[in-house]
């Protein structure tokens, strides 16, 4: 049995995804304009997106960039923040780096990139990988930064050599910090996704969408930001029950009140 | 056992059970060699009380070998005005193996920064300190911390934690789980094996943390400050179960205190030191009776005597050290 808390908990993200469509709804009737339809229009467009195969294979390589993406940027960004963490010299030389690509939009990289790079897959996972990249490097290395000097010297004590506490310390004691970047990480990679895909317009769910709103297939464009929201979504709230799991050990200070799961 | 619980008196009641825990079979396997060749025979005579075969009787020191030297050992540090400041200023001393020694001084004299010294955890300035003759260069398993932070592994389980030095040292995984197992039993924790430490009080943390380092067997425990973040109950519970362990074990403790009572209490040999430069003003030996139990002791005027005095050169050094 569920308490009446907890059922209120589980049916709020529910009901306000109801409230939103039914402002969406009320609102387009109002306004009575060509391209703002209802939601119920939207929605049923849902289907003859989904049901079509070059459709779904344009998400599905959309998905297939974005995971490649992410993964590679999780995979260089961790290890480059933690070693900033810990090292001033690493830190020293890569911050300057990172505080110029900081705050330019990875997406106004990309007519460079494609000139280089052309207008393929490279390209759009490129800009993936550098939109993913620098939350996880600044979460990373502000997690080591803050592991406890005196855990890593009883690591010392018990033998552990510097690259072993690494890995074995600052990585474990980083993790909830880490995963938090990652996060971060993960919506960017799906926003970096779309973005990518509207300015290499080949393949993917932005072309889609992109396509639909040249032609004036309105309806088709809402789907599509439904079908992108949703994937959001999923993703996040399957991100999220990982990471509750890999850090259940951790003080409840790292909980995310933000969450979809 | 039994006598021993009957010697202790009503002091026993409150933590009865985790001293029942505590028994010589436990320890048989934790601790199963005296590394000192000092271990007479004699000794069990005058601890007959206690079945255990290490116990090296205070009484009857040896020719005591030196474990720890200091030699001469200065730290300077920089401070944000870009000042020097000297935490330590000339500190010699020599700790001998198997006794209980405590640091004992006002915050900010140097204590901790002298524990790290000697843990290899920080490099002194000038002058050197030496394990077994042996410059320390870095940390090493043969000097075990514990600290006032307890600094746990949080993402390990109280298993976890305890079984990490030995696992880092090659023991196998059964041998190293079962190891652990009792030296958890020993600090009272049986049942908490599985808790991770964010579950845990202060005071088992700290039991927690003095278990993890007891697993690799160092040959010296630094301790800093270790009960100093508990509450008074639980501080006092810590002190009667670090002596009971420690009176088994008789391995080589630097404690590091600023309570004069604790010092006095845990030690054979009390250093103390004075601030602004941090330096030793004295060292004291403290001639008490062991196996000491606390309701024995607070009433023995011997023990009233060295806290009186200590605190009485301490209060004179405030005196002195006031500005004109
Ligand atoms: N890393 C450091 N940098 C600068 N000053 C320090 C550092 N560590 C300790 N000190 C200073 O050295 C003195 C002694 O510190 P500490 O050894 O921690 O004293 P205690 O443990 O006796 O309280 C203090 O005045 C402290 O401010
Ligand atoms: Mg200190």
């Amino acid at each position: 049995m569920m308490s009446p808390a907890a059922m209120t908990r589980r049916a709020a993200p529910v009901l306000a995804c109801i409230g939103l469509l039914v402002v969406w709804q009320v609102a387009s009737l109002a306004l009575k304009n060509d391209s703002f339809p209802t939601a119920i229009e939207a929605i049923k467009a849902i289907p003859s997106i989904l049901g079509d195969k070059e459709s779904l294979v344009n998400i599905l390589a959309s998905l297939r960039r974005m995971a490649m993406g992410f993964g590679a940027a999780v995979l260089v960004s961790i290890p480059l923040g933690l070693l900033m963490g810990r090292s001033t010299a690493v830190a020293a030389f890569f911050n300057p780096l990172l505080m110029v690509i900081y705050p330019v939009p990875k997406a106004a990289l990309m007519p460079i990139i494609m000139l280089w790079l052309g207008v393929g897959d490279i390209t759009k996972t490129l800009v993936i990988f550098l939109g993913v990249s620098l939350p996880v490097i600044y979460h990373s290395f502000e997690g080591a930064k803050a592991v406890e000097e005196k855990m890593l010297w009883s690591g010392a004590a018990m033998g552990l050599s510097p690259p072993q506490r690494l890995v074995r310390i600052v990585l474990p004691a980083a993790l909830p910090e880490i995963l938090t970047g990652c996060r971060t990480g993960l919506v960017l990679a799906l926003i970096t996704m779309i973005t990518s895909e509207m300015i290499a317009r080949q393949s993917g769910a932005g072309n889609i969408l992109f396509n639909a709103l040249d032609m004036g297939q309105y309806d088709t464009v809402f789907a599509m930001i439904i079908i992108v929201g949703a994937m959001g979504i999923c993703l996040d709230a399957i991100f999220e029950r990982v990471r509750a799991r890999l850090v259940r050990w951790s003080e409840p200070q790292f909980d995310m009140p933000l969450s979809f799961s | 056992m039994k006598a021993r619980r009957n010697g202790r008196g009503s002091n026993d009641a409150p933590h009865g059970c985790e001293n029942d825990s505590l028994s010589g079979r436990v320890l048989a396997k934790l601790v199963p060699l005296n590394l000192r060749a000092s271990g007479t025979e004699d000794g069990m005579t005058v601890v007959s009380a206690r079945s255990s075969e290490w116990v090296k009787p205070v009484t009857q020191q040896d020719p005591a070998s030196a474990i720890i030297e200091i030699d001469r050992v200065s730290q300077v540090f920089q401070t944000s005005a870009r000042k020097d400041h000297v935490a330590l200023s000339d500190i010699s001393l020599t700790i001998e193996e198997g006794a209980f020694v405590s640091i004992l001084g006002p915050s900010g004299c140097g204590k901790s920064t002298l524990l790290y010294i000697v843990g290899g955890f920080v490099s002194p300035t000038s002058g050197a300190a030496k394990m077994k003759g042996q410059a320390i260069t870095g940390p090493g398993p043969d000097r075990g911390p514990v600290f006032q932070e307890f600094a746990l592994f949080p993402w390990k389980t109280v298993l976890g934690n305890v079984m990490y030095g030995p696992r880092q040292q090659g023991v196998r995984v059964t041998e190293a789980e079962a190891q652990s197992r009792a030296l958890i039993e020993m600090v009272g924790l049986k049942g908490y094996e599985n808790f991770y430490p964010k579950e845990l009080s202060g005071g088992m943390k700290q039991r927690v943390a003095l278990a993890r380092t007891l697993a690799y067997h160092p040959e010296v425990l630094l301790m800093d400050e270790p009960f100093g973040a508990l509450d008074a109950h639980t501080r006092t519970r810590l002190q009667n179960d670090l002596l009971d362990i420690w009176e088994r074990d008789r391995k080589t403790v630097l404690f590091v205190t600023h309570s004069v009572d604790e010092a006095v209490f845990l030690s054979d040999k009390v250093v103390m030191m004075s601030k602004s430069p941090g330096r030793i003003r004295q060292v004291i030996d403290i001639d008490l009776p062991r196996p000491r139990r606390r309701n024995e002791l607070l009433l023995d005027p011997r023990y009233q005597k060295y806290v009186v005095d200590i605190e009485r050169m301490f209060d004179e050094s405030d005196e002195a050290g006031a500005p004109a």
